[in-house]
């Protein structure tokens, strides 16, 4: 795949990507284009948000985990999803972990660039607000398969400890 | 106006006092202005519901004043409440953006008042004001964060007295209340609301309440809970 974003011949497929040629044009000079083989971590959940993570191709492994260290997988992200945004744009902590599962290519972007960017180009922040809602969706079936599962399974009386 | 709810309704977010302070509506002029025309002031009673899980988006609620019950519900009718949203949020956000069905049910415990915008006005309305796209998408970072909160919640904690601490903690670290040395925190939910929160069943949060007092972690004072030894509860909240 290109490294740069100018020529990149998936860009259209990409709801993210498709962009108009000034705004992929600044895109391109703030992104830096990285590999990561199989098991390589993005971002641990907790970490300061410092930048997000276009997936150009492969896939990566979102999770969730406990004190204790139990881990649950959240979702499997494939390519043209961009990782890290809520944490990125409320300046928070990664709220999931991000592991690589298949050898990915990524566009790095440090969150300050990102939000520099997304005042300058108000069209890709719609782009930014309809991804966010996609995850969202997500998370939510989540909570219902794991809340309301586990629900079921919950004693009525006992259940405590 | 004073509503028949006894809601003192603000009809223009113009001169709106509280604004400044919410993350949504504190809007440059023009856009402010701009909502002003699309939205429509309502006012709702207790028990009321804004909408429901599995309904095509008719557009966004902002919450001006009074509290919200969002939930989720199971085919047979169990029910999981994701959040008590307070005023300043908007509801429906990501529904009214992808255009999919509600993900939750929303319902007034209080008597509210709300601003509704429907879907198209509010779409064309963020595509002309970055300033507002922006705050929505802060919005649904936050929405996000409370959503992975739940999933580590709810699919990683082992016990519902684990939960129930961990519940407890973060209802007692609003208004600085953490930082004394017995915290208290007004208990505005039934024993039914809070099962529900935590994916149990009512007898069990009744259960653990009673526990919760007998080893003296916990103390009613009305419907005001002291919590009496905070480094228990902690513990509690970290091995259940």
């Amino acid at each position: 795949m290109s490294q740069s974003c100018l020529d990149c011949a998936r860009r259209s497929d990409r709801v993210f990507c498709d962009l108009e040629p000034d705004a992929l044009q600044e895109f391109d000079g703030i992104k830096s284009f990285q590999t990561y083989p199989r098991g390589s971590v993005l971002f641990r959940e907790g970490e300061t948000a410092h930048s997000v993570f276009l997936v150009c191709q492969g896939r990566v492994r979102l999770t969730v985990c406990s004190e204790s260290g139990r881990r649950m997988t959240l979702r499997i992200v494939p390519a043209g999803e961009v990782l890290g945004l809520s944490a990125a744009l409320s300046g928070g902590r990664y709220e999931v972990t991000a592991e690589v599962m298949e050898a990915v290519e990524t566009a790095e972007i440090p969150r300050k660039e990102l939000l520099q960017f997304l005042r300058e180009h108000r069209e890709v922040c719609m782009q930014v607000v309809n991804q966010l809602s996609e995850d969202l969706h997500v998370a939510y079936d989540r909570v219902r398969a794991v809340g309301l599962t586990r629900m079921r399974h919950t004693p009525m009386h006992g259940a405590a400890h | 106006m004073l509503s028949p709810y006894g809601l003192d309704i603000i009809e223009s977010c113009l001169t709106c006092k509280m604004r400044a302070e919410r993350l949504f509506c504190d809007l440059p002029t023009a856009a402010l202005q701009s909502f002003e025309s699309i939205k429509y002031a309502t006012a709702y009673p207790k028990g009321a519901v804004l909408f429901v899980e599995g309904q095509a988006p008719r557009g966004i609620f902002v919450l001006c004043k009074g509290r919200i019950k969002l939930s989720i519900c199971a085919s047979d009718g169990k029910t999981l409440i994701l959040k008590i949203a307070e005023p300043g949020e908007v509801l429906g956000l990501s529904a009214a953006v992808s255009g999919k069905a509600y993900e939750l049910t929303a319902e007034t415990i209080d008597p509210c008042q709300v601003n509704f915008v429907k879907r198209e006005d509010f779409l064309r309305f963020l595509k002309e004001h970055s300033d507002a796209c922006f705050k929505v998408a802060e919005q649904l970072s936050e929405k996000y964060n409370v959503a992975c909160h739940e999933v580590r919640s709810l699919g990683l904690s082992h016990s519902a007295a684990e939960k129930l601490a961990k519940l407890l903690i973060e209802w007692s670290s609003k208004n600085g209340e953490s930082l004394k040395q017995e915290p208290r925190l007004k208990l505005s939910l039934t024993h039914e609301e809070i099962a529900q929160m935590i994916g149990t069943s009512r007898e069990t949060v009744t259960r653990l309440f009673a526990d919760l007092k007998k080893r003296q972690i916990l103390q009613a004072k009305g419907s005001t809970l002291v919590i009496r030894n905070k480094a228990a509860l902690r513990t509690l909240a970290t091995t259940g």
